[in-house]
C-alpha cells in the first residue's frame, strides 16, 4: 500500500474588533523527509501584539524542530527571544508542537500551555498519553508535556488555541465553557456522521462551532483548530500530450482508466489518443463556450472523467494557484483545480513530444512548452498546497 | 443530420475557433433541426501544414480549413439544399 498522505490544515477565526489573529499555526513537510511538524502558538492578549509573538514562537519552533535541536533549549531560547509586554511585563505565547513520521505514524507531540490534544481513531477517543514533561530552571513555571504517540492509517490528531475550548463562557449552559470534552464530544459526532471528513471540513466546523456558541454568536477570543487526519492517500492523474514516440501511445493510454483514483485529460490530441486506443467518446457541452473566460469548455469521457484543452488551460491553472485566487476561473481550470483540493497525491503523466503549430509566430500569444507548465505546476502544489507531486514523462 | 464538429484545440481555439463555438446559437432557426453542431477535443489538422492553416472544422466528414462563419454558412447551404433535393 502506498504511504499514507498526512492532510494538515486548520481553520482560524481573528477576535471581533481586531485586525490581526493573536493565534499563529503553521506547518512544513522538510524537503526530502516523510517527516510534517505543525505548530499552533496562541500569543498574550489579542491583535497586533499577541500576533507577533505567537507568529515568532511559531517561526523560532518550527525552525528549531526541522533541525533536530533540544526541545528543552529551543523553548528556553524561544521564552527569552519574546518581547515583553509593557502592561503585563511577562513575555507569553502557548504552543503545541507536532512532529509526525508519515512513514512510520510515529508522532512526538510537545504541549505548552494549550488544550491538551485529541486522538480520534474513526470516532473513538486514545486517551493522551504524556510521556513526560520538560521544565527550565529558568522559567519554572512553564512546563512542557512530552507525548510519543502512534498514529494509523485514519486517525485524527485535533489540537486548539483556548478560544475553542473556552468558547460558551458566559452562557449557563457553557458554565466552564465548550471545554476539551465538549470539543471532543462534537468531534465524534462530526466523524460519527462523515467516517471520510477532511482535515479542512473538520477543523472549519469545529472552529465555527465555537463561535457560535459564545454569547451573542461573537468571536470573544482568537479561534484557532487544527487537525491532522493520516490516511490513504486520494489520488490524480493527470495526462497530458501525446507520447514522443508513437509506439508508446498503447501504454500511455492504458493510463487513463482509473485505478481507485480520479483522472484529467489536458489535451485536444491527447484525447484523441486516448479514444482510439480505448474506444471511449469524449462529449463537450457547449453550453460551457459562452462562459469560458477565455478557455476551451470542459467535457467529458466516458469511463475516464474530464477532458479540457492542454496547453492554455494547464498554463491558467498554474497561474491561479500561483495567486492562491481562483473563485472567478474559467470552469476548465475551476473543474481541474477542485480535482487538485480534493486529492492528496498527484501524478503528472507527460507526453512530451512537441505541437509545432504551437510555435507558429502568428498565434495570438506565446504559449509554454509543457514540461515548463507541469514543472510550474509541481513546484507550486508541493511548496503551497502540500501535494504529493510525481511526475512520469512520455 | 448534417454533422459540424468544431475543434477545440489549442491553435485553432486561439486563432478564432472560440467564436466559432457559438455558432449554434446564430444559424438560422430552420437549419437547428438539420444540423447536428459537436464540439470536438482536436481535429488534429494543424499538425499537418499540407492541409491548411487553423481554425479547422469538419462539416460531414469533411475538413474546412482556416474557418469562419461565412465560410462555415457558404458550404452547410449547399448541403441543406443538397439534403433538401435529396427529399
Amino acid at each position: 500500500m502506498a504511504e499514507p498522505f498526512v492532510e494538515m490544515e486548520y481553520c482560524q477565526i481573528t477576535k471581533d474588533g481586531q485586525c490581526a489573529c493573536g493565534d499563529d499555526f503553521q506547518w512544513e513537510k522538510p524537503a526530502g523527509e516523510e517527516r510534517c511538524i505543525a505548530v499552533l502558538s496562541d500569543g498574550l492578549g489579542s491583535g497586533i501584539k499577541a500576533n507577533l509573538l505567537a507568529n515568532m514562537t511559531t517561526t523560532m519552533a518550527l525552525k528549531f524542530m526541522r533541525s533536530n535541536k533540544p526541545i528543552l533549549r529551543s523553548a528556553e531560547i524561544i521564552m527569552d527571544s519574546l518581547p515583553v509586554c509593557e502592561v503585563r511585563k511577562i513575555s507569553y505565547a502557548t504552543f503545541t508542537i507536532v512532529d509526525l513520521s508519515a512513514a512510520t505514524g510515529r508522532a512526538r507531540v510537545i504541549e505548552m500551555g494549550n488544550p491538551g490534544y485529541i486522538q480520534l481513531r474513526g470516532e473513538t477517543e486514545i486517551p493522551p498519553c504524556s510521556t513526560g514533561n520538560l521544565v527550565s530552571s529558568r522559567w519554572p513555571d512553564r512546563q512542557m508535556d512530552i507525548s510519543e504517540i502512534q498514529m494509523a492509517v485514519g486517525d485524527r490528531l485535533i489540537f486548539c488555541s483556548d478560544g475553542v475550548t473556552q468558547a460558551g463562557l458566559g452562557r449557563p449552559e457553557y458554565r466552564f465553557g465548550w471545554r476539551r470534552q465538549g470539543l471532543l464530544e462534537f468531534a465524534r459526532e462530526l466523524i460519527l456522521a462523515d467516517p471520510g471528513i477532511s482535515a479542512r471540513d473538520l477543523s472549519r466546523t469545529i472552529a465555527f462551532n465555537a463561535m457560535s456558541i459564545n454569547p451573542d454568536r461573537r468571536c470573544v477570543d482568537d479561534i484557532t483548530c487544527a487537525v491532522i487526519y493520516l490516511r490513504k492517500p486520494r489520488t490524480l492523474r493527470i495526462i497530458t500530450g501525446p507520447p514522443f514516440h508513437k509506439e508508446d501511445d498503447g501504454a500511455f493510454a492504458a493510463l487513463a482508466v482509473p485505478d481507485g483514483g480520479k483522472v484529467i485529460v489536458c489535451g485536444g490530441t491527447t484525447a484523441n489518443i486516448i479514444t482510439r486506443v480505448l474506444h471511449r467518446e469524449v462529449h463537450i457541452d457547449l453550453k460551457l463556450a459562452c462562459c469560458s473566460g477565455g478557455l476551451p469548455p470542459p467535457g467529458r469521457m466516458d469511463g475516464v472523467g474530464l477532458v479540457t484543452e492542454g496547453i492554455l488551460t494547464l498554463t491558467r491553472v498554474a497561474g491561479l494557484l500561483e495567486a492562491h485566487e481562483w473563485e472567478d476561473a474559467p470552469a476548465a481550470a475551476r473543474e481541474i483545480i477542485g480535482l487538485i483540493e480534493e486529492s492528496d497525491a498527484i501524478e503528472f503523466v507527460v507526453g512530451t513530444k512537441v505541437n509545432e503549430a504551437h510555435q507558429d509566430p502568428k498565434l495570438p500569444v506565446d504559449l509554454e512548452i509543457r514540461r515548463n507548465i507541469i514543472k510550474r505546476l509541481h513546484e507550486i502544489l508541493e511548496k503551497d498546497y502540500g501535494k504529493k507531486v510525481t511526475v512520469r514523462y512520455f | 443530420m448534417i454533422d459540424l464538429e468544431i475543434c477545440c484545440g489549442t491553435t485553432c481555439y486561439m486563432l478564432g475557433g472560440a467564436a466559432l463555438l457559438e455558432l449554434e446559437k446564430a444559424l438560422p432557426e430552420e437549419w437547428r433541426q438539420l444540423v447536428d453542431v459537436r464540439a470536438v477535443p482536436c481535429t488534429d489538422a494543424c499538425a499537418r501544414e499540407d492541409l491548411g492553416r487553423a481554425p479547422f472544422v469538419r462539416l460531414n466528414g469533411e475538413l474546412i480549413a482556416n474557418a469562419t462563419r461565412e465560410k462555415i454558412y457558404l458550404r452547410l447551404s449547399e448541403l441543406v439544399a443538397a439534403a433538401g433535393g435529396e427529399k
